[in-house]
């Protein structure tokens, strides 16, 4: 095995369990198994892995002929890859409040209806629950000798309420994800928030695009904060030369109250007790007062381009570890919601999101609020629909002119390479001076 | 017909145990069984940095009692008992429904309609392919960022308690490449079920529109007739117009379409069908993915709404038949409404000839309102065109409007159509959109 510098073995297996109430009819209340491993082994160039199931560990010399084997895959790579150190050590996963496999899944299925119900106020035509828990349980060992094993449950639901008047159909959506435990209990309240948002926007006009202030509330915010400079600092990229962050490590492109975070060790939805290379997790500052600061990394990522250091690589199961975020957020300033109207004056509030999508090798950014409010003489107006924001990573920074104080968290799921990974995203409110704010509105 | 064997008489037991003792339990049993095999290599830059092998098994058990469905999976098959009573107990919580069986045994040919005895896990072959993507890319002076190359096959079985035992093999080839110039990006790729990929093109495409790209200019904010990629069609189609002619949408109050059924929906010159059969489809397929025979779904024609998409479960709830448009995407592993390969004809015309804005690709379309279908995207690899000539690149603008009017009058297709996932598309020309610019 002289030629093997490095390998590893990540092996995850656990549980789902999936509950899905359409119209108050129980579609599928069940739960599934799974059970893969990735072999990775660092040859004399690249990588070779190797996705098995159903993984036990082979004994004695079979153990080195199955790394053997994925050195052999290794064989057509030409690149010198190289892995820096990295800090190492796991963190305990946050107990929870209430574990959900103490709660049977009748009852889970009963609670989840309630929610259902409550999201059938007048007006919804159609309304739909989700319940989603998921079990891990992660073994990792690597040929320097580290290994560890820890369990972790994520678990959460999403309730979507439809209504339709005359031909206009409008939707409003919540969900909550959580790694604290059981997160349905008393939760009504947020179907009858999204049914009351369903209705509300049947009466919204469509947002008419154009370039103007923009004030994003916390959810809509942190999304900005992972698609506009998140994944361009992902250290993968950046080493591939496909950011715009590319050799920016000190330059300003931001006003000076902008700092971006990003944070597994936070005990929010994209928590990690250790990554997925089993380096030690911890705080990573990308902007820091405006400045570019840090790039996010896997130990091969910071080998090759440095200024930072390895935690955020991260990998669905049976997937290949790559440079992920985990928990994203913009830090608190000190500026009020209502300071923040009065400076807008004139522009547009936008609430929630739909999601988003980058492209950092150009640079250019897009996300979608779920609504908004038109904002007039630093009041709050009428409503507003289907309100999307684009931008340029380089530019859009420095109009961030003021941020609140009032950061929150909101979860949700993150792409890339085919791999879907839990995250959470956060911001206070911040106002943007000069967006470009797009909506199919003409008047 | 001949294709590769792979050993899949290790399913064999598994299945059969589950269809005796599920048999017992429940009224029906359905197992759905997939083996497969991939090989892949990325490219980080001109270099191929990794290559992985993966071999993965996947077994769903669907189990009918008293109108109640249960479903589980299991990647496993050693573990079918216990899968099985997950499955029961699933169905127990289930709101029972109406519910007709599942189908019976039909004389259908055998014969693979996706599978090429040629593809091989073979190393060599990825390397080709790289080597293939950058000759390609060198013909413009970018940078390549990453690729990929990939071949993968796999044998799937759908088998059930009333007889139905479909087996059928599998393959799937692909590349992709990005470059850059300057902050220009490109990305193109290529995928087929047999070994007519053209690796050269795809990475001269990818670097062609990196370099021709750059330095573009802004565009005035207005009203432009645009010529939507199959790409960027694609997209549009999958985000909103896909999901809204699924029967369980339509019936659930989620689907803007519900109520036009035997109208014009869209240009009267379009036409819009899942064809499970035709030869260039990555998903085409005899069986869909609950053992229904497959069959051309004529969804629009003539601009005219014909057909919604059923699996049996919507079909048996609302008194309506089974369309065969089951695919496996649903929780737990079970079947869910989908398309196998999605085709749109329409009158092809010159839809270069006149001023145009040509949208390769769109980003954000999947933030598109899914119900009304209203969304606003930003552009990539945008060129204003004239006289059949991209005349200049656009540097940034946004498009806002509704998929669903979008469509309804449009200025033709072009002539060549591309497959993109589970698509078959042509280019199309869309008349007086919402662009925004400076």
């Amino acid at each position: 095995m002289d030629r093997i510098r490095y390998y590893d073995i990540r092996h995850v297996a656990g549980e789902v369990t999936h509950i899905d109430i359409d119209n108050s009819v129980i579609e599928s209340a069940g739960t599934s198994f799974f059970d893969q491993a990735v072999v990775r082994v660092l040859g004399p160039r690249g990588w070779g892995i190797m996705t098995v199931d159903n993984y036990q560990r082979p004994r004695g010399d079979r153990f080195s002929d199955m790394i053997n084997s994925v050195l052999g895959v290794a064989s057509i790579t030409g690149e010198e890859v190289e892995v820096a150190d990295a800090n190492r050590g796991v963190l305990d996963v946050p107990a929870m409040r209430e574990d959900p496999r103490d709660v049977s899944i009748e009852e889970k299925t009963s609670i989840l209806a309630g929610i259902e119900k409550s999201a059938r106020l007048g007006g919804i035509s159609s309304s739909r629950a989700n319940y989603s828990e998921r079990h891990d349980t992660v073994t990792f060992e690597d040929s320097s000798g580290n290994e560890h094993t820890y369990s972790i449950c994520r678990c959460g639901f999403g309730i979507m309420a439809v209504a339709s008047r005359n031909g206009v159909v409008q939707m409003g959506y919540e969900r909550l994800h959580s790694i604290s435990g059981l997160p349905i209990r008393h939760k009504q309240d947020i179907g009858a928030a999204a049914a009351r948002r369903a209705i509300e926007l049947l009466d919204a006009k469509a947002a008419k695009g154009g370039i103007m202030n923009a004030i994003l509330d916390q959810e809509l915010a942190g999304v900005f904060a992972h698609e506009a400079v998140g994944h361009a600092s992902e250290g993968d990229l950046v080493k591939e030369g496909n950011s715009v962050l590319s050799g920016k490590i000190g330059e300003k492109i931001g006003n000076n109250i902008l700092t971006i975070v990003d944070d597994p060790s936070l005990p929010e939805f994209g928590f990690e007790p250790v990554d997925a290379e089993g380096s030690a997790v911890g705080r990573t500052e990308i902007i820091r007062r405006g400045r570019v600061n840090t790039y996010l990394h896997s130990r091969e990522t910071l080998a090759a381009i440095g200024h930072g250091a390895a935690g955020n690589a991260r990998a669905m199961p049976g997937e290949p570890p790559l440079v992920r975020m985990s928990n994203t957020y913009i830090e608190n300033g000190d500026s009020s919601l209502e300071e923040m109207l009065e400076t807008c004056r004139d522009g547009i509030l936008l609430k929630g999101s739909r999601g988003g999508q980058v492209d950092p090798g150009r640079g250019v950014f897009q996300f979608n609020a779920e609504y908004g409010y038109l904002v007039e003489g630093g009041e709050v107006a009428g409503m507003v629909r289907d309100v999307s924001l684009t931008g340029e990573i380089l530019s859009t920074l420095h109009s961030i002119e003021l941020c609140g104080n009032d950061l929150l968290m909101h979860q949700g799921y993150c792409g890339k390479g085919g791999q879907s990974v839990p995250v959470s995203d956060g911001s206070p409110h911040v106002l943007l001076r000069s967006a470009v704010v797009g909506g199919s509105g003409t008047d | 017909m001949s294709c590769f064997v792979l050993r899949w008489w290790v399913a064999v037991e598994p299945i059969e145990s589950v269809l005796k003792e599920g048999s017992k339990i429940a009224d029906e049993v359905e197992v759905f069984f997939v083996k497969g095999e991939s090989l892949s290599a990325s490219l980080r830059k001109r270099e191929i940095s990794e290559a992985a092998i993966s071999r993965s098994t996947g077994m769903a058990i669907r189990t009918i009692r008293d109108g109640k469905i249960g479903v589980s999976s299991t990647n496993d098959p050693e573990r079918w008992q216990e899968c099985l009573s997950a499955a029961i107990a699933s169905g127990e919580l289930a709101t029972p429904q109406e519910w007709g069986g599942l189908p019976g045994p039909v004389d259908l040919d055998p014969s693979p309609l996706a599978c090429d005895p040629e593809i091989t896990m073979d190393p060599a072959l990825l390397e080709r392919f790289c080597e293939e993507l950058l000759e390609g890319a060198s013909r413009y002076p970018v940078e390549v960022t990453s690729g990929s190359a990939h071949v993968s096959r796999q044998f799937s079985t759908v088998a059930n308690s009333s007889g139905v035992l479909y087996s059928s093999p599998k393959t799937s080839v692909g590349v992709s490449l990005d470059c850059i110039s300057g902050q220009s990006t490109g990305y193109e790729f290529d995928s087929s079920y047999r070994l007519d990929i053209d690796p050269v093109g795809v990475g001269e495409e990818a670097a062609r529109l990196a370099h021709t790209s750059a330095g573009g200019d802004d565009i005035r904010s207005g009203r432009y007739d645009v010529v939507l990629s199959q790409i960027a069609l694609s997209q549009f189609l999958g985000a909103v117009f896909v999901p809204a002619l699924s029967g369980r949408n339509v019936h659930a109050g989620r689907s803007r379409l519900a109520e036009s059924m035997g109208e014009v929906v869209i240009d009267s010159s379009l036409s819009l069908y899942d064809d499970p059969f035709d030869g260039r489809g990555l998903s085409s397929t005899r069986w869909d993915a609950e053992g229904s025979p497959a069959r051309r779904l004529d969804f629009i024609k003539n601009g005219v709404l014909m057909a919604f998409a059923y699996d049996l479960k919507t079909a048996y709830r609302y008194g309506k038949s089974s369309t065969g448009s089951a695919v496996r995407s649903g929780s737990g592993g079970g079947p869910a409404i989908g398309v196998h390969n999605l085709v749109l004809d329409g009158k092809e015309s010159g839809i270069m000839d006149e001023p145009a804005l040509y949208v390769h690709d769109v980003v954000g379309a999947h933030t598109a309102n899914p119900l009304s279908g209203d969304f606003s995207v930003e552009l990539s690899n945008a060129y204003l065109v004239e006289g059949g000539e991209f005349v200049r690149p656009v540097r940034k603008a946004m498009m806002s409007g509704n998929i669903f009017t979008m469509l309804k009058e449009t200025g033709g297709v072009g002539s060549k159509k591309r497959v993109t996932g589970r698509m078959i598309l042509p280019k199309i020309r869309l008349l007086r959109q919402n662009i925004i610019g400076v």
